[in-house]
């Protein structure tokens, strides 16, 4: 016998006492996927589907011939549990794991890479073995920014979600300190939760949940009430929140490659209106919602006939305009800017767009560009009087600015400019930089010679 | 004379000790040397800079002498003894002098190089850089990296060969560069591996961190230009193949190759944060990192190291990023690099398995479009065939109802007779795929297929619609109708076309009729005008000009353009023959209906 043929034999050997030992997992019951335990978890906690699993794995075909280990890698796997992100077998047996656990897993290739196989290393109908550990698993964080951490309580339908504008029915449980400060059946559009007292977390988690999904959602107070509080519900201000929300069914809002210009420009005088309404009330994350779907219905419409261009102009103009301003409010300054540019860009003497983009300058300690905005206003508009205080605010922090500055850098100025003196002419580049000061070296080895 | 010089320079030079020189010393040592070199005389030169007594004044000379004597070498013929002694000389400056000045000195050297001495300086130059870099004790990773920005810099500038001819040939010397440059890249990568376990040293992780900036940039140009396909027997021997593995050997062995392939995805281990990279423009390195994807998935390189977990839908998905970028190129290698990872990732795939709902994902739904375009605007042809063929490959890969909304999306966004036709003739088959089912599917037939068939059987401008070039279209559309009214059992009207045939009548057989008899009467009248002008007029020189991409193209004669004519009138009477036959079947069906509901009438009355 040859080596090839012992580890074959061993390779089946061991399958084969897999199969026979091996607990079936598949929820249809059909000995796709068998399961043995190695060493049991250390923990009871298995992971939620959505959650990022951290493991370290082998993976064998049925011949014993090793295909892919995390180990030879020196780094654990990651992936999110029960998302289709790797082959099913792995979503199943992952998630029956505790902490700790380490397991074997046998899989059917209709678990795996089924009749395609996977080039180059997987050919057609493989049955694959595992050995897979688990080493920890988290709540998946949203949005990468630790303010919305979602758990899965029970995996959603399909792969739909509600897009942003679409009718959502859920339940909701609302949690603060241990106290439920809500609990209620409610239907609303995705994005304007706000009209009925739910927190702009919730618009955003839904709109990565799936149809009948049951989640646990960990507001940070930027996602929940804010500064404002919610006093209706006795939240105070900058308060972390816990939802428990099932999304029972939602209809989508058309995507945007759905409808035709007529519609769009139909649906944009009324989401328009809806943005107005939010910003009097304060609501500035909810107004940008609106407001930014003009901007994607109409930025890249094409082939309008010259009427429905000069609508479709006005109202991506004002979707700009009032995006700067509710970026001005928000405090980000910089997509602030971008929205004035934008505006700027169809109307370059937009006397609001000039405004706010020397507002948002202003704000970003920008002085001399803020000038020239409000001064480009005033060449439009000499009557307008909230250009020229600007003006003068700006004028005045320019001057405290550079006092400041002054006095902060009193020294350091003085030292540059003697250094600035002495390489004029010599450093442009970096690297010419470098060189004057291989020269300088030289110099100084010289003339310390000479000393 | 210049030896002359030079000696008496040295001689002054030689008794005194470094801290005696002067300013003037070295310049006129500078002069000297450089005028030895220019006159031939490089062997005197050699010949001092070999004197142990001249080490402290050569000492300080490399950053003056590398120009003059790069200049030298390049000039020489490679038998020439003269260059031998030039590049002992260059051997003496790199052993003798300051390492930081020399890097400046020869970087500066390769900076210059224009034209056929980009290659020539790359080559001759690379083996004394990395010598002086490897002279740098700490802190010479910033070096490092600007050497290596450097070379690729300029090796940007040099076209990347492309037929097996022009590689063999390496006119402008990329591919030998492309190679010389791994070598000198080696003892760097070599001290990352190393240093894996202490990699928390700042120095090291700069070092990778230079590295890795090369590999993208590496992958970016050249490798993302150069076509890369098995197309050569001897793959082995295609040095830039050889070069695109070599690159990603460094990637996995400096540790980076997984944690850039998912640097897009956002849920990267904690281990790979690398927050150089992140600030370092996505935008620039999109390109790097679907050509590193391309290469991983379609050529295999690296791929041992890539898990081998993933299912084939997120493999898909997470390429789907890549794929757009490639597919918006023009170039015929970026383009085919797109394509094909497109095909590879959709073949481990099986059919009808990919859900609808991917659709909704993040360019599954443009990447069809950019097909599309390249089917119809691309000027290559073997790339519009290929594309046509992972079209359909991506409408197969999708459930039912994907394909339904594929067929929608294309439909209304194509704008290209032929590309509605195909995707007519795909409709037409998927709803006789569905009808050979037991239980139907419900996207091809009832209702959904009614609203589907809304958009294919109408005219899109009514009677005024061009028919000729939208001929592809409604031959299509005349096709799929003719396949229904025989199919679609006029009794229990499966597909439910016999309770649309007003609006059927109304929005597309109508306008039809009326369109042919505008078009034909106006082709007539044209081609009789054309005919009694060619009576009037016999030099048949005014006439109407085509241009085409811009060009010009010669006048068409009055008979080329009578041909034209007859070929439209052609297509007019094909449609029209069509357009009877199907006319004729309904008219039969419709009369079978009728007859029988009045015989079954019949018989219920005399009952």
């Amino acid at each position: 016998m040859t080596t090839d043929e012992a580890t074959k034999n061993e390779g089946e050997v061991q399958a084969a006492a897999l199969a026979e030992r091996g607990e079936d997992i598949t929820p249809n019951k059909d000995r796709g996927v068998l399961k043995i335990v190695k060493r049991p978890g250390t923990e009871d906690a298995s992971p939620m589907i959505g959650d990022k699993v951290y493991v370290h794995y082998k993976g064998k075909l049925a011949n014993g011939k090793k295909f892919d280990s995390s180990r030879d890698r020196n780094e654990p796997f990651i992936f999110s549990l029960g998302k289709g992100q790797v082959i099913k077998a792995w979503d199943i047996g992952v998630a029956t794991m505790k902490k700790g656990e380490i397991c074997q897993l046998v899989c059917k290739p209709e678990y795996a890479y089924g009749s395609a196989g996977s080039v180059p290393k997987i050919p057609s109908n493989a049955t694959l073995f595992f050995e897979i550990e688990l080493l920890d698993f988290k709540g998946e964080d949203l949005f990468e920014d630790g303010g919305i951490i979602r758990r899965i309580k029970r995996k959603g339908e399909g792969y739909s979600n509600p897009n942003e504008g679409a009718t959502v029915e859920i339940h909701l449980e609302g949690f603060h300190g241990g106290r439920i400060f809500d609990c209620r059946d409610v239907t609303f559009v995705v994005g304007e939760g706000e009209d009925h007292d739910i927190p702009i977390g919730i618009d955003k988690a839904l709109e990565k949940m799936q149809r009948e999904e049951h989640c646990i959602l960990y507001l940070g107070p930027c996602y929940g009430f804010g500064e404002a509080g919610k006093p209706k519900f006795g939240i105070e201000a900058n308060a972390e929140l816990v939802y428990e929300v099932m999304l029972k069914s939602f209809e989508k809002a058309k995507e945007s490659w759905e409808m035709d210009t007529k519609e769009k420009l139909e649906r944009a005088a009324i989401v328009k209106e809806k943005g107005t309404v939010y910003f009097k009330a304060g609501k500035y994350t909810q107004a940008v919602i609106q407001y930014g779907k003009i901007v994607s219905w109409l930025e890249m419409e094409y082939g309008l006939s010259e009427s429905e261009s000069k609508e479709a102009q006005s109202f991506l103009l004002a979707a700009y305009l009032n995006l700067a301003m509710c970026y001005l409010k928000l405090r980000e300054y910089i997509k602030a800017v971008e929205c004035c540019n934008k505006a700027l860009g169809l109307d370059q003497v937009n006397e609001k767009g000039l405004y706010r983009r020397g507002e948002a300058r202003l704000l970003m300690n920008e002085f001399e560009l803020a000038k020239c905005d409000f001064q480009k206003v005033l060449k439009v508009n000499p009557q307008n009087k909230a250009a020229k205080s600007q003006l003068t605010i700006c004028q005045q922090k320019m001057k405290e600015h550079n006092e400041r500055d002054r006095r902060i850098y009193a020294n350091m100025f003085k030292k540059f400019a003697e250094r600035d003196a002495k390489e004029a002419g010599k450093a442009t580049g970096e690297r010419d930089a470098e060189k004057a000061m291989c020269e300088k070296e030289l110099e100084t080895q010289v003339t310390e010679g000479k000393a | 004379m210049a030896t002359e010089e030079l000696e008496a320079i040295i001689q002054r030079c030689q008794i005194l000790e470094e801290e005696d020189f002067k300013g003037e010393d070295f310049n006129l040592f500078q002069v000297a040397c450089q005028k030895c070199l220019e006159e031939g005389y490089a062997v005197k030169v050699l010949e001092v800079f070999k004197n142990e007594k001249n080490k402290v004044i050569v000492k300080n000379m490399g950053w003056n002498l590398v120009c003059p004597l790069v200049r030298c070498i390049l000039s020489y013929n490679l038998e020439d003894e003269k260059r031998e002694h030039c590049l002992s000389i260059l051997d003496k400056l790199v052993q003798l002098c300051n390492p930081k000045e020399l890097l400046l000195g020869l970087l500066e050297q390769i900076e210059q190089a224009s034209g056929e001495q980009i290659s020539q300086t790359i080559l001759l130059l690379l083996q004394p850089l990395q010598t002086v870099l490897l002279k740098f004790h700490s802190k010479k990773s910033y070096s490092v990296g600007l050497s290596l920005s450097t070379i690729l810099n300029q090796l940007s500038l040099l076209p990347v060969p492309y037929t097996k001819e022009q590689i063999q040939e390496d006119k402008l010397g990329l591919c030998k560069c492309c190679s010389a440059v791994v070598g000198f890249a080696k003892p760097f990568v070599d001290q990352v591996v190393q240093s894996v376990e202490a990699s928390t040293e700042s120095d090291v992780r700069e070092l990778k961190e230079e590295l890795l900036k090369f590999c993208l940039k590496s992958l970016k140009y050249p490798l993302l230009i150069a076509q890369l396909d098995q197309l050569h027997e001897d793959v082995e021997e295609d040095p830039l193949r050889h070069f695109a593995t070599e690159i990603l050997d460094i990637l996995i062995n400096i540790g980076e190759l997984m944690p850039i392939m998912f640097s897009h995805r956002g849920s990267r281990n904690q281990n790979w944060n690398n927050p150089h990279f992140l600030d370092m423009d996505r935008k620039h390195s999109a390109d790097s990192l679907a050509c590193l994807s391309y290469l991983v998935f379609v050529q295999y390189f690296g791929i041992d190291c890539f898990p081998m977990v993933f299912s084939p839908s997120y493999l898909l998905q997470c390429n789907m990023t890549h794929i757009e970028v490639l597919l918006k190129r023009t170039e015929e290698s970026v383009l085919t690099k797109g394509l094909d990872l497109l095909g590879n990732c959709l073949l481990r795939n099986g059919d009808n398995s990919l859900h609808h709902q991917y659709l909704e994902f993040k360019g599954f739904i443009t990447t069809p479009q950019d097909l599309v375009k390249v089917m119809t605007l691309c000027p290559i042809e073997h790339l519009r065939k290929k594309s046509l063929k992972i079209l359909q490959l991506y409408i197969d890969k999708f459930d039912a109802e994907g394909k339904y909304t594929l067929f929608r999306c294309l439909l209304t966004t194509s704008n290209h007779s032929g590309v509605e036709g195909y995707v007519i003739q795909n409709i037409k088959n998927q709803i006789d795929l569905s009808l050979k089912k037991a239980n139907g599917c419900k996207w091809f037939t009832g209702p959904h297929l009614v609203s589907l068939l809304d958009l294919v059987l109408l005219l899109p401008e009514g009677s005024e619609t061009d028919l000729l070039q939208n001929s592809d279209r409604i031959m299509a559309s005349l096709n799929l109708l003719r396949y229904l009214v025989i199919k679609d059992n006029e009794y229990d009207n499966q597909i439910g076309i016999w309770t649309e045939l007003n609006k059927i009548e109304q929005n597309f057989l109508k306008p039809l009729h009326t369109g042919l008899n505008m078009s034909k009467t106006h082709y007539e009248a044209e081609i009789k005008s054309k005919k009694e002008n060619r009576r009037v007029a016999h030099n048949s020189q005014t006439v109407c000009s085509v241009t085409v991409g811009g060009e010009k193209m010669p006048n068409m004669t009055t008979e080329m353009q009578l041909q034209v004519l007859h070929s439209a009138l052609f297509t007019f009477d094909l449609i029209e023959s069509v357009l009877a036959r199907v006319e004729e079947l309904i008219e039969v069906k419709i009369k079978n209906v009728t007859d029988k509901n009045i015989g079954g009438h019949v018989k219920h009355l005399m009952s």
